[in-house]
C-alpha cells in the first residue's frame, strides 16, 4: 500500500515530468501525438474537477444547513438557485421540443436557462462590479495621502496615469497622456518583467522539485 | 473637531453621490471629447487591416459578465471590423460563464453585418481545461471542438475549409478579464503553433500585460473601455465605449479631485500637530 500511496505516485510525476519537459524540443508525429493524448485526458480531467467543485460545495453547504450554522439561510438560496439552474439547464424544453443540453438559445428562441443567464446571472455580476467603483473612490478618498516620500511617488504616478487614460484628463493636461504611455511602457513594464523573471525561475525550480520528488506536498498527508 | 479632520472624515454616500452623479450625468449629456489613439490599439487594427479576405481570424473571448461594461465594447468592435474585412471568423471562449454571453455578441454582430454561422464565421463555445484547449486546438482543431456551440460537426463547416489546427490561424485575438486569457494564449498557443496574437483586456489588468507587448509576444493591445472607445474611432462606428469615455473622464477627473482634497487636508492636519508639538516643547 505504501508503495501505492508514495512511490507509484512519485514514479508517475517523474517519468511523465521528464517525457513532457522533453516533448516540447521534439517536432516528431510520435511526439506531438503523445502531446494531442495527453492534452485530451487533461481536458477530460478538467471536465471532472468542475463535478468535483459542485459537489463539494453542496456538501460545504449541506453541514451549514444542518448545523444551522450563522448564515445559512443563503446556503438555502444557494440550493435552489443551483437546482433550479441545473435543471433548467440540462432539461427538456417543452416549448422548444428538444433538450437544453446548456445553451441558453436554441434556433433563436431563449431557453429558461438563457433567461436565467441573461436576466439574473448578467445584470448580478454586473452589478457586483459596478459597485467596486464606487468603493474605489472611497477607498482612495480615505488612504491614497502622501504619508511618505514613497506614498508621494504612487500618488503622483497614479494621478498622471489617470488623467492620461482619459480624454478629459489629456485635454486639460496634455502631456499626461504620453507620459502615462511613458509610465506604462518603460517603468512599470520593466518591474512587471523582473516579477515575472523571478516567478519563472521560481516556478522552474519547484518543476524541478516537484520531478526528482523534493517537493511532495502535493501527494496529502494521510495514513501511511 | 477642525475642518480637515471633518473633510477626511466625511460620509462615505456623499463620495458615492458624487461619484454617481459623475457617471449618470455625462451620460445623459453627452460632450464627445476627442480620443487619441495609442500605438498598441493601433497595431491591432492595423493588422487585421492588412489580412487578405478569406484569412483566418480567431477571436477568444475569454471573460465573464462582470466585465462586460469594458470588453463586449471591444468584442463588437473587433467582430465588425474582421466582418467587414470578410475574415473567417472563429469565435470561443475560455470562460464557461461567458459562453452566453459570447453567443449573443457573435449572433448579434453577424446578424448586423449578414453573416451567417458557418460560412462567415462560427462560434465553438466552451471547453473544459484552458490550457489544454490551446495545446488541443494548436495540435487538432476537429478533436477539442469535435461540433460548433449549436452542434453542427466543425468538420463540415465552410468557414473551417483548410483549417486544421492553430498553425492555419492567421491572427489571434484574446479578450481577457483575467487566466485563462492573454498570457494563456501565448504561453500554451503562440510560443509553439507561430500564429500572431493580439489583446485585449480590463483596465485593471493591462498593466500586467505591458511586458509581453514591449517584447513582442502580443503585437497589439486594447485596454478596458479606453481602448474599446479607440478601436470605435479607428473603425469609424462609435459605440458604447465611445458613448462611455465621458463619464470615465468625469469619473476620473473626481476621483483625482478627491485624493488631492484628501491630501491637502491630511497635510494641513499633519502641519496644525507639528506646529502644537512645537509649541509644547
Amino acid at each position: 500500500m505504501i508503495f501505492l500511496r508514495r512511490q507509484m505516485p512519485l514514479l508517475i510525476t517523474l517519468v511523465t515530468g521528464l517525457i513532457f519537459a522533453a516533448q516540447y524540443y521534439v517536432p516528431h508525429p510520435a511526439s506531438e501525438q503523445l502531446l494531442t493524448s495527453v492534452t485530451k485526458w487533461l481536458q477530460i480531467i478538467g471536465g471532472f474537477a468542475l463535478v468535483l467543485g459542485v459537489s463539494s460545495l453542496f456538501h460545504v453547504h449541506a453541514v451549514k444547513i444542518r448545523r444551522k450554522e450563522a448564515g445559512w439561510g443563503y446556503s438555502v438560496v444557494l440550493y435552489v438557485g443551483m437546482f433550479i439552474t441545473i435543471v433548467a439547464g440540462l432539461g427538456y424544453s417543452f416549448n422548444l421540443g428538444q433538450w437544453v443540453s446548456g445553451k441558453e438559445q436554441i434556433n433563436g428562441a431563449m431557453t429558461t436557462f438563457g433567461w436565467i443567464y441573461s436576466y439574473m446571472m448578467v445584470p448580478l455580476q454586473g452589478t457586483m462590479f459596478a459597485i467596486l467603483a464606487f468603493f474605489i473612490a472611497s477607498a482612495a478618498y480615505r488612504s491614497f495621502r502622501a504619508r511618505s516620500r514613497e506614498a508621494a511617488v504612487l500618488l503622483v504616478a497614479a494621478v498622471i496615469v489617470m488623467m492620461g487614460r482619459v480624454p478629459l484628463g489629456e485635454y486639460v493636461l496634455p502631456l499626461s497622456g504620453d507620459v502615462s504611455q511613458w509610465i506604462l511602457n518603460v517603468l512599470n513594464a520593466s518591474v512587471r518583467r523582473a516579477i515575472l523573471i523571478g516567478v519563472s525561475l521560481g516556478v522552474v525550480a519547484l518543476s524541478f522539485k516537484i520531478i526528482f520528488g523534493l517537493e511532495r506536498s502535493y501527494l496529502g498527508g494521510g495514513k501511511e | 473637531m477642525s475642518f480637515a479632520e471633518r473633510m477626511l472624515k466625511i460620509d462615505r454616500r456623499i463620495i458615492f453621490l458624487i461619484i454617481g452623479l459623475c457617471t449618470l450625468l455625462p451620460l445623459l449629456y453627452p460632450v464627445g471629447l476627442p480620443i487619441k489613439i495609442s500605438q498598441e490599439v493601433r497595431s491591432v487594427y492595423d493588422y487585421i487591416e492588412s489580412l487578405p479576405e478569406e484569412s483566418v481570424f480567431l477571436l477568444s473571448l475569454d471573460f465573464d459578465p462582470a466585465s462586460k461594461p469594458e470588453l463586449h465594447p471591444q468584442a463588437i468592435a473587433l467582430l465588425r471590423h474582421a466582418f467587414r474585412k470578410n475574415l473567417r471568423v472563429i469565435v470561443m471562449t475560455l470562460w464557461v460563464s461567458g459562453t452566453g454571453m459570447a453567443d449573443q455578441v457573435v449572433s448579434q454582430v453577424a446578424h448586423e453585418m449578414g453573416k451567417a454561422s458557418g460560412e462567415g464565421y462560427v462560434f465553438l463555445g466552451w471547453s473544459p481545461g484552458a490550457g489544454s484547449v490551446i495545446i488541443n486546438m494548436g495540435q487538432d482543431l476537429y478533436t477539442t471542438f469535435p461540433t460548433d456551440y449549436y452542434g453542427k460537426p466543425t468538420k463540415n463547416l465552410a468557414v473551417l475549409k483548410g483549417v486544421q489546427n492553430l498553425r492555419d490561424v492567421n491572427y489571434a485575438v484574446s479578450l481577457a478579464a483575467g487566466n485563462p486569457g492573454v498570457e494563456a494564449w501565448y504561453l500554451y498557443g503562440k510560443d509553439k503553433y507561430k500564429f500572431e496574437l493580439g489583446g485585449g483586456c480590463t483596465g485593471v489588468i493591462a498593466p500586467g500585460l505591458y511586458p509581453l507587448l514591449r517584447s513582442g509576444q502580443i503585437n497589439g493591445l486594447i485596454g478596458g473601455l479606453r481602448g474599446a472607445a479607440e478601436y470605435e474611432s479607428l473603425i469609424n462606428q462609435k459605440g458604447r465605449a465611445i458613448a462611455g469615455m465621458d463619464a470615465q473622464s468625469v469619473t476620473h477627473v473626481a476621483i483625482i479631485v478627491l485624493v488631492m482634497m484628501c491630501n491637502v487636508f491630511y497635510l494641513s492636519m499633519r502641519k496644525a500637530s507639528q506646529q502644537q508639538g512645537q509649541a509644547r516643547l
